[in-house]
């Protein structure tokens, strides 16, 4: 690791700022777990570090009624598994963030730094992209919110500008009738990564389906929607052989990459495997 | 290169320490202080061989810099047991139960069990395995290591007063 200026900011304006100075030269260090290893393995050398861990406030989570979980940038994705407005008002995401990587990790890694690295093989930007959130951002043209589903542009890249911060997190309440999970496909239990990563987010109506919000990541450069399996089940009577239907679908509409985790093909296997298991799940039905 | 105070309470005794911005955790504990309990293993976050406990949370030492432990409080393998020389039970557990070859990943699986069990005192078998998904040990095979655990949690609930676990 090259030595650097490690700037310590007491505000998320006063680090935008930091941000802003230094430009390319300067990275924001969160929770660690991600740009420390950048960082060790020489592929990022910024001249200085902005690290967040003096601003305060940011690691809060609060529900607004009628509106939905506010989660703090700052906040750790163990804590994000653990709480009880979380697990309450969105079990999905609670139970998403109690996957990620290892239990070392989640005490470090915080929510805002997962979303910000744009880490393609990672679970929350694909569950939080279901449940249609987006992120508060604080920057040197002001605030503005972001949809995650806008906010992901490529492999490890953002729609964040040089020295956007990202403030808070905001998942849109469950309906009433609305349910969703979300599942992953890893070889072994040692592996830390993703290479499928699927949520679904329903509104049923008796037993048809009236809305679905679907997404498929860690497979991709980004994670993304379904579009064609999002419309397929819309009004249909859910069956086991519709959910097949819909999960060949799926797979055959993601553009899964080849790497040396996993061929194109295993993963759109993999992706039909996770969706149709889930979507059994999601409607509770039993498939073989 | 920027030099920074921080302090810490490590393993119950406070300390203060100067670090460069680029000292890594693992670095101050093992080189500055020389509490070499900590291993370094695959110094990529993998591996789980570097686990401390930082506000009674496991973390890995490798992957963050000393100072995101400024003010708080650390406790390493050397202080697992108050700082006494008997063994801790989950030490003991692993003794007894075959839970280590060459000893190697021990220290950091044992803190790693300690603040999983100090969460689920009465854990089942895959819970373990899914705890000990930040640790690697490349001569078990895993199986002592889950007996030990699950020995270490009898013997820690049997010497604690019991606690009713809801819904189990």
């Amino acid at each position: 690791m090259r030595d650097f200026e490690l700037l310590r900011p007491e505000s998320a304006a006063e680090a935008s700022q930091m941000l802003h100075r230094h430009g390319e030269e300067s990275r924001l260090l969160a929770g660690g777990t991600a740009l420390l290893l950048a960082l060790r393995q020489r592929l990022l050398s910024p001249p200085y570090v902005v690290y967040l861990g003096g601003v305060r406030g940011l690691d809060k989570i609060s529900f607004v009624e009628g509106e939905g979980l506010r989660i703090g940038a700052l906040t750790r994705i163990a804590d994000v598994a653990d709480h009880p407005l979380v697990r309450k008002h969105c079990p999905m995401l609670a139970s998403m963030a109690g996957q990620v990587a290892n239990p070392q990790v989640r005490s470090m890694a915080t929510l805002g730094g997962n979303l910000c690295y744009g880490d393609p093989a990672s679970d929350p930007p694909t569950c939080l992209i279901a449940l249609g959130a987006s992120v508060q951002v604080t920057g040197t043209g002001g605030d503005r919110v972001i949809a995650l589903e806008d906010f992901f542009t490529d492999y490890y890249e953002t729609a964040l500008a040089p020295a956007d911060i990202v403030t808070e997190i905001r998942v849109p309440a469950f309906a009433n009738d609305a349910s969703g999970l979300y599942s992953r496909f890893v070889k072994t239990r040692a592996e830390h990564r993703p290479l499928v990563g699927v949520a679904i987010v329903v509104r049923h109506e008796g037993a048809a389906c009236r809305w679905r919000r679907r997404a498929v990541g860690a497979s991709t450069p980004i994670p993304g929607r379904l579009p064609r399996a999002e419309t397929f089940l819309r009004g249909k009577e859910v069956s086991a052989a519709v959910l097949e239907e819909m999960a060949d679908i799926a797979a055959d509409e993601a553009r899964p990459v080849s790497d040396f985790r996993g061929t194109e093909e295993f993963r759109r296997d993999m992706i039909r495997v996770v969706v149709r298991r889930l979507a059994a799940d999601v409607f509770g039905i039993e498939t073989h | 290169m920027s030099k920074h105070v921080i302090h810490v309470r490590l393993n119950g005794e406070e300390q203060e320490v100067e670090v460069p911005a680029k000292r890594l955790l693992a670095g101050m504990l093992r080189d500055d202080l020389h509490l070499t309990g900590t291993k370094r293993g695959c110094e990529t976050g993998i591996c789980g061989a570097c686990t401390v406990h930082l506000d009674s949370r496991p973390v890995k030492s490798c992957l963050m810099l000393a100072i995101q432990a400024d003010g708080c409080s650390l406790t390493t393998i050397e202080g697992l047991n108050g700082g006494t020389s008997e063994l801790h039970p989950i030490q003991q557990a692993f003794l007894e139960h075959g839970g280590l070859q060459c000893g190697f990943c021990t220290p950091g699986i044992i803190m790693t069990t300690s603040a999983f069990l100090s969460r689920n005192p009465d854990p089942t078998e895959d819970e373990v395995r899914a705890a000990l998904s930040g640790n690697l040990c490349r001569c078990t095979g895993y199986s002592g290591i889950v007996n030990s655990i699950m020995a270490a949690a009898r013997a820690m609930r049997a010497s604690e007063p019991a606690v009713e676990r809801p819904g189990r």
